[in-house]
């Protein structure tokens, strides 16, 4: 993954360059060649169908494009931020801005059983992980861990603040390294919960810190590790 | 001579910002000399229940000239934007769902359409909405004498016997093509004309396409290293 190229769509992706001749003594899967986001085949071919840079790893023959968006697209196993927007019967309508509202059932919480439900409020802010997402169901989510029955963070979030941000920043706000939460968490208590639905959860113990945090955050997008604590520093000297 | 002393196959400067509008899935200005067009897209996003597919996303143009009231000249424009990309979007990957593109024209100096299908090609692909190919599109005019010019402005047009525009798909072009084996997938033609003067319109406007696309693309290149923070060291 050394060479950074960036494809636009109608590209074709060669992708015999990624198994080299030593994986093919090894297991069979040299022959499986493994499309992530941003490829499709078309034809005979492999083609970008998004832009951004390619990747690829050469140890399970896996290609993907890696660029920046705004809408999202449900995919399953993924944590996001959404607000309830109604409630039926068997659960709740939930906002996590895709093309459809997603499903979250009543039972779907710790501790939740028939006699004891939750009763979320519309316009709560929801921490949830996707169950279900393909292109012909409505997504729906979970706000617990299904097989342990804990919640791990999943569940209602209450007061704070929620905002949104593009898809890019919030994959590399999750990661724990991420510049500018570190940057923050050092000198401000706060907690946070990131969708990768492009939604970001903030709470601290008085609005204007909450305003700083969020402005760092959405501050952060393009700039360096060493300029997101320099951005950091000035916003904390000038409160 | 033209009139802004440009050679026949020469194209306008070509300028565009991709990103340029921040309430949207994904936008785009693009300009060439004074013609200049914005687009925004919104995608995959929710459908009315009348225009819902089952199997496809519906694709909706929304087209506003720079002046005048909206009028059938619009509802073309829409159209023929429409049928264009309906082709080159994915669309059976978001069954359901809708792709709305925006089309604003800003300043109209002639080959409006070939601006404004660059604007939404680009716009698309900001959006990340899945495309088969990227679509460049170049106009081109022939002359009272039978010469033929390329990106014409609106003074060259209304002093044109034909105009044409043309529109290809980015894998069509890059395969390094000759004009006669590549296939556009826009084609409009207004006005008198011989075969012969439409082939060597095709001819002009593949080969400006293929510069648009060129320029499509360092566009694309520089946001996308910039987003990846390919410069910077992390």
């Amino acid at each position: 993954m050394v060479d950074t190229k960036i494809v636009i769509p109608g590209d074709v992706v060669n992708t015999s360059l990624g198994s080299d001749g030593g994986s093919e003594s090894a297991d069979g899967n040299s022959s499986v060649l493994r499309l992530g986001p941003g490829l499709a085949q078309i034809g005979e071919q492999v083609s970008a169908v998004a832009s951004g840079v390619l990747h690829n790893n050469t140890d399970n023959n896996q290609w993907w494009v890696v660029g920046n968006k705004r809408r999202y697209v449900p995919s399953e196993g993924e944590p996001v931020v959404g607000v309830v927007v109604a409630r039926h019967g068997e659960g709740y309508r939930v906002d996590i801005g895709s093309a459809h509202d997603a499903l979250l059932p009543l039972l779907a919480f710790e501790g939740a059983t028939r006699r004891n439900k939750p009763n979320l409020a519309i316009g709560t802010v929801v921490y949830g992980r996707v169950v279900v997402a393909n292109s012909v169901m409505d997504p729906e989510l979970e706000c617990y861990n299904s097989h342990t029955g804990k919640s791990e963070g999943y569940g209602e979030l209450s007061s704070g603040f929620m905002f949104k941000c593009s898809l890019g920043l919030a994959r590399r706000l999750m990661d724990s390294k991420a510049p500018v939460l570190n940057a923050l968490g050092s000198e401000i208590p706060f907690e946070t919960a990131i969708g990768l639905n492009g939604r970001v959860w903030v709470n601290t113990e008085a609005s204007a810190t909450t305003v700083l945090v969020t402005n760092a955050i959405k501050n952060s997008e393009f700039l360096s590790a060493n300029q997101c604590k320099q951005m950091v520093k000035e916003l904390l000297e000038k409160q | 001579m033209r009139p802004d002393r440009r050679e026949d196959d020469q194209v306008r400067a070509l300028h565009s910002v991709v990103g340029v509008l921040n309430r949207v899935d994904g936008s785009a200005q693009f300009s060439a000399g004074r013609t200049s067009v914005y687009s925004g897209v919104y995608g995959p996003v929710d459908v009315r229940v009348y225009d819902e597919k089952l199997d496809r996303t519906h694709v909706e143009v929304k087209y506003r000239a720079d002046t005048g009231a909206a009028g059938t000249k619009d509802r073309w424009a829409e159209s023929a934007i429409r049928q264009t990309f309906e082709r080159i979007v994915m669309a059976q990957m978001h069954p359901r769902t809708m792709v709305q593109i925006n089309v604003q024209v800003r300043e109209n100096d002639g080959s409006v359409d070939a601006v404004a299908i660059n604007a939404v090609a680009l716009a698309l692909i900001d959006a990340a909405v899945p495309l088969r190919d990227t679509v460049a599109a170049a106009s081109c005019a022939v002359r009272g004498d039978g010469s033929t010019v390329v990106d014409p402005t609106l003074e060259e047009i209304e002093d044109a016997r034909s105009v044409h525009t043309f529109a290809f798909a980015s894998s069509d072009l890059a395969a390094n093509l000759d004009a006669s084996t590549t296939h556009p997938v826009y084609v409009d033609s207004r006005g008198e004309f011989s075969v012969d003067e439409y082939d060597r319109c095709y001819e002009l406007c593949a080969r400006a396409a293929q510069r648009v696309l060129a320029f499509m693309r360092t566009a694309i290149e520089d946001k996308a290293a910039k987003e990846s923070q390919i410069s910077s060291s992390k």
